[in-house]
């Protein structure tokens, strides 16, 4: 006979609302197999844990039922107090009454009543679970952050600072991301560059990381502490290492008026280009797409200049492959853009803006390029349509978010404090000019941040009007802006010289896929998930993968920063031991009946399955048969559910387990096939085939 | 039919003959003269058994899963081009080797059931002459299948609410006595032990009362989605007309919708259910 001890848990109120947990408790004492039964109101707690390791040296009880919220919450924690009283962690379930229960039922009788089936389902496992050791793996001392811009940067310096090697993976030919292109920052209005550029060349100088730019991850396999990834490097057509980073073939290539993406499309760029002069690498790569020798099979003209004859047009991808333990996501964002067409075509729009293709009408990435130094005006405020100084520049916020209607709910959170940011560097340059800003709200918590929106309203002058902008459109010289001031509660319409959009931050276009090979979950927007939004906010729910930046969600640099930093003080730990503990729950083929269909082999997202021969004791082939790999297999259980033969049981969830669950549900449900004679119940739809 | 019928004999005559094959699966003359049995010829002399003609329903590439000749080194078996299609489920899966079978196709104008009436693979069939073979007999058969037939009946079912549906699949499983005839003559009811068999734990109950019956027939189509042939072996077998092709053929439109693959189309394509694609449509998750 079991016995096994249930402890029921109220979690403050959560369950105890509308669950009953101490009848819950009591009948769970009337099951088959269970010797202690009790309830308390947080059993995660210190006191609660004590309470349960107290009963299992009490009851000697051979088995554990915590009957709470569900196991991505605090099975971790449960077990370890269940090992600590000397219990196989394995031998202890949760039945899940909060999220399954509590909380999306009403306080009725029922909900009490369907608490009690989940206690008795788990408790029917339970008294089939068996003692389970966990697997030992060695950890690979090595990390991949993917994304060069300031968050894979400072994760990467960190890991490599603490004395690991890192892999560090840029799309783009440079790295240094969207802050290589802003031109001051706020709270303190210090150069971007001039602290992002140092970063940039520790990276490309560091003993410790290997730079891969111009690169994407095309494939990653393995689990935490063993991912091999494969990185495509796409074809630069420039030997990397004998190029000295001259610049002779910029000069002298013909194709000159290609939309520079580093200056967002306000000054052109060649088709062998470097993204800026501050690239790490300081190495071209030719754009094969514009370029007149792969479009049109002649010119050479960079070949003939280039005095290292660094130049290569055969040059195809690359795949390489690495073996890391940890991965640091970092992929960052990119703008919302008003218009017909998009990277967003889920929220395209603004047709009242006349979709934004006036040249006067630009984004805030476009305002960073024209007041940076390094920009195509040198620094200069120079509208784009003619390059007059512009004297009322408008600035609106909040364009995409927090406009449900435009498809996007949440808040960009970086627009306040830039656009705060833009009018200063507007008056400090144009002084009889007028910045005017559209706002919903100014939101500016954070550390000096508020003071500085104070500043640009009170020592800058910039007029801050509290309202939409329902239409722009052109009058001669002018744009007019046409809005509210709900304040006042008149409206407004101001001729202005330019209109800059804080448009939307969302992720970059297409970074699913990348989400997608690493098993990583992301939200509607595709926003990269957390583990926990509070409490492992740096994780993700994938073992050994860490983000940092606004892959996860609208951040700002400070922000970005500190949570690299977290992702790489998370990999260090990783890295802190040789071996890795990993849980038992793994598949396990039965050799017996296994029909070599090989479709577990297929479906194992892990790869972890492997053909495996019998033979006898001459050698002879018996028969091929699946085989897992315990250190590869995480026991996503798609294989025991692919086996069509059944020849496959994941630990911790047996066939045997699973059947006597639903054997102890079905005790209590309807019946579909009543004993002739027994009146026929109409049998519910939903349980119909 | 008899040109097809020396043709077979011939090639089987002579690969028996010069040691190409160890043995031929094919159809002989039944015990009633209206009848075809399976038969397993392993001498030339006997090869002037083998006949086709259109009573020759049987699919038999069912007995490459068994012994004797699942463990023979080189076996030759006569097909129809939806015989066919099993072979290719079979080499998708890995349960036979491409080298050690040497196929017989038959060009076939089509079957006629036990009763005379043309079954419904006939009319929906679209590989009248096969194209996957060793040598092939009989001249070109051009395939017109009927519009709609495939999935004739389906319609009625759909039409039905769930608790009309159940009721009558209540009232054909009831039927059943558990004789596993279907399990036996299906080329793809590949497992060497039936989770029917299996009793640690007893997933499907094996008495002949209706919650097995429906635990066994239920488990048995979703075995078989994307991968049954729809040769109509299983429901020619059943001995209480159980309309099991219903069930196959809805999971077949089911897979064709979703996925847009036929099973027994192509041996290099992998089974839907164990490929993984991005372009999936996953709309049932989202």
């Amino acid at each position: 006979m079991s016995k096994i001890g249930v402890f029921v848990c109220h979690c403050g109120e959560n369950i105890s609302r509308t669950v009953d947990c101490e009848r819950v408790a009591r009948a769970s004492e009337q099951i088959r197999g269970v010797a202690f039964a009790t309830d308390y109101k947080y059993m995660c707690s210190d006191p609660g844990q004590a309470l349960i390791k107290k009963a299992i040296r009490e009851y000697e009880l051979d088995g554990v039922v915590v009957s709470s919220c569900s196991p991505h919450m605090h099975e971790k924690t449960f077990r370890k107090a269940v090992e600590e009283a000397g219990l196989n962690p394995f031998l202890c379930e949760m039945a899940n009454i909060r999220e399954h229960c509590s909380w999306v039922h009403e306080k009725e009788e029922t909900t009490t009543r369907k608490a009690i089936e989940l206690v008795r389902l788990m408790v029917e496992k339970v008294k089939r679970n068996v003692a389970l050791e966990p697997i030992r793996v060695n950890v690979t001392k090595r990390a991949l952050v993917i994304g060069g811009g300031v968050g894979g940067i400072q994760a990467a310096l960190d890991i490599a600072d603490g004395g690991h090697e890192v892999i560090l993976v840029e799309k783009d030919p440079s790295v240094g991301g969207h802050m290589a292109q802003l031109s001051e920052t706020f709270p303190t209005l210090d150069c971007s560059q001039c602290i992002l550029t140092p970063k940039m060349v520790d990276v490309g100088s560091h003993p410790n990381i290997k730079l891969y730019t111009y690169s994407e991850v095309e494939k990653i396999e393995g689990f935490v502490g063993n991912f091999k990834v494969t990185i495509k490097k796409k074809a630069r057509s420039v030997d990397i290492d004998k190029c000295t980073g001259c610049g002779e073939c910029q000069l002298k290539c013909p194709s000159k008026k290609i939309p520079s993406e580093f200056d967002r499309g306000l000054k052109n760029r060649t088709a062998i280009y470097i993204p800026f002069p501050q690239a790490v690498p300081a190495r071209p790569v030719i754009d094969r797409e514009h370029c007149i020798y792969f479009t049109k099979g002649k010119c050479k003209a960079c070949q003939k200049v280039c005095p290292a004859g660094a130049i290569d047009y055969e040059q195809t991808d690359e795949y390489v492959e690495e073996e890391v333990g940890g991965i640091v996501v970092a992929t960052g964002f990119d703008l919302y853009t008003v218009g017909e067409q998009g990277p967003y075509p889920d929220y395209r729009g603004y047709g009242e803006y006349g979709y934004g293709e006036d040249p006067d009408i630009i984004d805030g990435l476009q305002f960073e390029r024209l007041a940076s130094a390094s920009g195509p005006t040198g620094g200069a405020i120079l509208r784009p349509s003619d390059g007059k100084e512009p004297k009322s520049v408008v600035f609106l916020k909040c364009i995409g978010s927090r406009h449900p209607s435009k498809g996007i709910e949440f808040c960009s959170k970086i627009c306040c404090m830039y656009t705060a940011k833009h009018t200063m560097l507007y008056k400090h340059k144009v002084h009889d000019g007028t910045a005017y800003v559209f706002y919903m709200d100014i939101r500016s918590p954070g550390k000096g941040y508020d003071e500085f929106v104070r500043r640009a309203i009170e020592e800058d002058g910039a007029v801050y009007l509290r309202g939409r902008v329902s239409r722009i459109y052109r009058s001669g010289d002018h744009l007019i802006v046409k809005g509210a001031d709900t304040l006042s509660g008149a409206a407004v319409e101001i001729e202005a010289d330019m209109v800059v959009l804080a448009t939307a931050v969302m992720p970059q276009p297409g970074i699913e896929g990348l989400f997608q090979k690493l098993g990583i979950s992301y939200d509607q927007y595709k926003f990269a998930n957390e583990a926990h939004p509070k409490l492992r906010p740096v994780e993700c729910a994938t073992a050994g993968i860490f983000l940092a930046g606004a892959c996860q969600g609208p951040k700002d640099i400070p922000e970005t920063v500190a949570q690299a930093s977290g992702a790489a003080s998370k990999v260090q730990i990783l890295f802190s031991r040789d071996e890795m503990l990993r849980e038992p729950v793994v598949a396990k083929v039965n050799e017996n009946t296994c029909i070599a269909c090989w479709y577990c082999l297929e479906v194992c997202p892990f790869k972890a399955i492997t053909q495996k021969e019998i033979r006898d004791r001459k050698g002879n082939l018996i028969k091929r048969v699946a085989e897992v790999n315990p250190s590869v297999c995480t026991g996503c259980g798609t294989c025991a559910a692919t086996c069509f033969s059944n020849s496959i049981d994941l630990a911790g969830f047996t066939d045997e387990q699973i059947y006597s669950e639903i054997n102890a549900l079905m005790a209590v449900g309807q019946d579909l096939f009543p004993e002739p004679g027994k009146e026929e119940g109409e049998s519910p739809d939903e349980q119909a085939a | 039919m008899s040109d097809r019928t020396e043709g077979i004999r011939e090639i089987a005559r002579k690969w028996l003959g010069d040691g190409t094959v160890e043995a031929v699966v094919g159809w002989e003359q039944g015990t009633y003269k209206d009848k075809t049995s399976p038969v397993l010829i392993r001498t030339p002399e006997e090869a002037d058994r083998l006949l086709f003609n259109e009573r020759c329903t049987n699919n038999l590439m069912t007995y490459l899963k068994r012994e004797p000749v699942r463990g023979m080194e080189k076996v030759g078996i006569v097909a129809k081009g939806c015989d066919i299609k099993a072979l290719i489920g079979l080499l998708q899966e890995s349960q036979v080797e491409r080298e050690k079978v040497k196929v017989i196709a038959v060009t076939c104008p089509g079957v006629k059931k036990d009763d005379g009436t043309v079954p419904v693979k006939c009319r929906a069939c679209d590989v009248n002459t096969p194209t996957f073979y060793d040598e092939i007999v009989g001249e070109k058969v051009d395939s017109s299948p009927e519009p709609g037939a495939r999935f004739e009946g389906l319609e009625a079912l759909d039409a039905m609410t769930p608790a009309e549906r159940f009721r009558f699949w209540r009232g054909e499983l009831d039927k059943c006595i558990r004789c596993y005839a279907c399990r036996q003559v299906c080329p793809l009811c590949i497992c060497s032990r039936c989770i029917a068999e299996k009793n640690q734990p007893q997933w499907v109950e094996t008495s002949p009362h209706p919650r097995g019956n429906f635990s066994w027939n239920l488990v048995r189509a979703y075995h078989l989605a994307g991968r049954c042939v729809e040769c109509e072996a299983c429901e020619t077998a059943c001995p209480v007309n159980i309309p099991l092709m219903l069930l196959n053929r809805a999971m077949a439109r089911t897979v064709k919708g979703a996925f847009d693959y036929e099973a027994g189309k192509d041996p290099e394509t992998q089974p839907p259910l164990r490929a993984f694609n991005l372009d999936d449509d996953n709309s049932f998750i989202l």
